[in-house]
C-alpha cells in the first residue's frame, strides 16, 4: 500500500507531457514502468508532489531504423528491447543487457527509459550504452538537446536532465557486421542487481575494442581498451586490459555485496572475459 | 488534504468494470479490496517476490508497483479468470497433481507466470520454466515441485 498522497495525470500526447512537466516544475515527477519508483514511493524514500505517467503516450514506444543509427523510444519495455529483431541485428549487446535485467514481471512493465533515468549505479543498460556510443535525447517544452551517454550521469542517481526535462529517445548507432560483443554480470543469484558489470565491444578485424564498466563507480565508466589487441590476446594483453579496468574502478564503493577493493578486483576479472569473449567472437566473424 | 478521484475503465476476467480509486491507488489494492479478487496475494509490496503477479493484456506484472489510474483500458487476468466454471485450468490442475505448492500464498502468482510463459512458449524447456518463474518466491522452498508442475501442464 502506498500511503502518502500525490496529484496525478495520465496524458496520451508528448506535448502534453510536456506542458504539464514545464507548468509543474520540480513538484513533478514521471512515471515510466514504476518499478523503480513505486518501491521508493511506498518506502517514503522520494515524495512526489505530482506523478505524470508516461504509459499512454504510445509515441514514445518504438524501435526503428533511421540511417546509420537505432532509434528506440524512451517508453520500450525491456521485454520489448530484449526480443526485438532490430535491436538483435544491430545492437546485440543492449539486447542482452535487457534479457538480463531483474525476473520476467520486470521486464514486462519496466522501460529503457525509465532504467537510463534512474541512473541506479548498478543497472544493466548504462554500461552497454557507453560501450555502444549511445546519445540521449532530452526534450522539454522549450525545445530539445542531445547529450552522450559518457556525458549524461553526474554522480549516484544523478543526471544531465534538467527540471522540465524528459528522456524521449535513445540513438545507438548500428554495430558494423562481424562485430563482437560481451556482456558479463557478477550476481549472486540470477534476476539480482548485478555487483560488477562489463559490456564490451571488439570492432571487426580488432580495429577497436571498448568497455562500459558498471558499478564500479557513481556512474558507468567507459575503458578504451584498443591499444592491447596488436598481437592477439596473450597473457600480457589480457593483464594490461584487467589492469585498465582495476584502475578505472578506483571510485567503487563498499556495500553488502562487496567492499571497494573486491569490486575492483572483479572489474579487472570481468573486463578481461567480456574482452576476451567480445574479441573471439570478432575472430570468429 | 483529499485527493481527487479517478474513474478508471477495467477489463478485469473478461469483465467491463469501472472503479474509482484515489492516485495512489495500486491495482493491487484495487483487485483485491475493490473487486474482491483475494486470489491476488499482497507479499513484499516492492516488486520482488511475485506474489500479486496477474496478466496486464497477456503478460505478467507486479500489480503491487501499477498504479490503477495509469492502467486505463488494460486487460487484466487474475488467478480466478483461469479456471472454466468448477473445471480448473490445465496449470493449475498440474500444480493440484504435482503438489506444485505447500502453504499456497506464493501459488496464484507462480500461476500466473506460468501462464504468461506457456501462451508465449507451449513447449519450455526446464531452463526455461526455471527462467519464468525466477521471479516468484517461494518460502516453502517447493520450487523443484512448481517446475515439474509447469512441464506437466506444457505436457
Ligand atoms: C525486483 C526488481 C529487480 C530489478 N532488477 C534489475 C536489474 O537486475 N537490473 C536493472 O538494470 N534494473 C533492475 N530493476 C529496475 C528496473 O529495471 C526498472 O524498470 C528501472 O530501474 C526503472 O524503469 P521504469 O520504467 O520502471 O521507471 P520508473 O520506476 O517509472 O522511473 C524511474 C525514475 O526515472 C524517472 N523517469 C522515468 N521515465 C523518465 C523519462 N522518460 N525521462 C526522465 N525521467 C524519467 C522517474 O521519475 C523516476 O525517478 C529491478 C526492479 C525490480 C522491481
Amino acid at each position: 500500500m502506498i500511503s502518502q498522497e500525490f496529484d496525478f495525470e495520465a496524458p496520451s500526447a508528448l506535448p502534453e507531457a510536456l506542458a504539464l512537466l514545464a507548468r509543474h516544475g520540480d513538484d513533478a515527477t514521471l512515471l515510466s514502468g514504476g518499478m523503480s519508483l513505486m518501491p521508493m514511493t511506498t518506502l517514503g524514500l522520494v515524495q512526489p508532489g505530482m506523478i505524470i505517467s508516461l504509459n499512454h503516450i504510445a509515441e514514445l514506444d518504438y524501435v526503428r531504423e533511421d540511417g546509420n543509427e537505432l532509434r528506440i523510444g524512451a517508453l520500450t519495455r525491456h521485454a520489448d528491447v530484449a526480443a526485438d529483431p532490430l535491436i538483435g541485428a544491430h545492437a546485440a549487446l543492449l539486447a542482452e543487457a535487457a534479457s538480463l535485467i531483474g525476473d520476467v514481471q520486470v521486464r514486462n512493465r519496466g522501460t529503457i527509459g525509465g532504467s537510463i533515468a534512474h541512473a541506479d549505479p548498478a543497472a544493466n543498460y548504462l554500461p552497454a550504452m557507453l560501450a555502444l556510443g549511445a546519445r540521449l535525447r532530452l526534450q522539454s517544452e522549450a525545445g530539445e538537446r542531445s547529450v552522450e551517454a559518457k556525458d549524461f550521469v553526474k554522480g549516484i542517481m544523478t543526471t544531465a536532465i534538467e527540471t522540465g526535462e524528459m528522456l524521449t529517445e535513445i540513438a545507438i548507432p548500428k554495430l558494423a557486421a562481424g562485430t563482437g560483443c560481451s556482456y558479463q554480470r557478477l550476481v549472486r543469484v540470477e534476476g539480482n542487481f548485478a555487483i560488477v558489470i562489463a559490456a564490451a565491444i571488439t570492432e571487426p578485424g580488432r580495429k577497436a575494442a571498448r568497455v562500459g564498466l558498471g558499478n564500479v563507480a557513481p556512474g558507468p565508466v567507459l575503458v578504451d581498451v584498443s591499444g592491447h589487441l596488436g598481437n592477439g590476446l596473450d597473457d600480457a594483453a589480457l593483464a594490461a586490459i584487467g589492469d585498465a579496468a582495476f584502475d578505472a574502478a578506483a571510485e567503487a564503493a563498499s556495500d553488502l555485496a562487496g567492499d571497494a577493493n573486491y569490486r575492483r578486483e572483479m572489474a579487472r576479472v570481468f573486463a578481461r572475459r567480456a574482452v576476451q569473449s567480445a574479441t573471439d567472437a570478432a575472430d570468429a566473424g | 488534504m483529499m485527493m481527487a478521484q479517478f474513474t478508471v475503465n477495467l477489463n478485469v476476467n473478461g469483465d467491463d468494470c469501472s472503479v474509482s480509486v484515489e492516485p495512489q491507488t495500486t491495482l493491487l489494492g484495487v483487485l483485491r479490496d475493490q473487486l474482491g479478487y483475494n486470489g491476488v496475494k499482497a507479499g513484499c509490496e516492492e516488486g520482488d517476490c511475485g506474489a500479486c503477479a496477474v496478466l496486464i493484456d497477456g503478460k505478467p506484472v507486479t500489480s503491487c508497483l501499477v498504479l490503477t489510474a495509469s492502467a486505463e483500458d488494460k486487460k487484466i487476468t487474475t488467478i480466478e479468470g483461469l479456471a472454466d466454471g468448477w473445471q480448473l485450468h490445465p496449470i493449475q490442475q498440474a500444480f493440484v497433481d504435482n503438489h506444485g505448492m505447500q502453504c499456497g500464498y506464493c501459488t496464484p502468482g507462480a500461476i500466473i507466470a506460468a501462464k504468461g510463459l506457456l501462451d508465449e512458449n507451449p513447449k519450455p524447456s526446464e531452463g526455461e520454466v526455471r527462467q519464468a518463474l525466477s521471479g516468484n518466491l517461494c518460502r516453502c522452498g517447493s520450487y523443484g515441485k512448481m517446475v515439474k508442475s509447469v512441464l506437466a501442464a506444457a505436457g
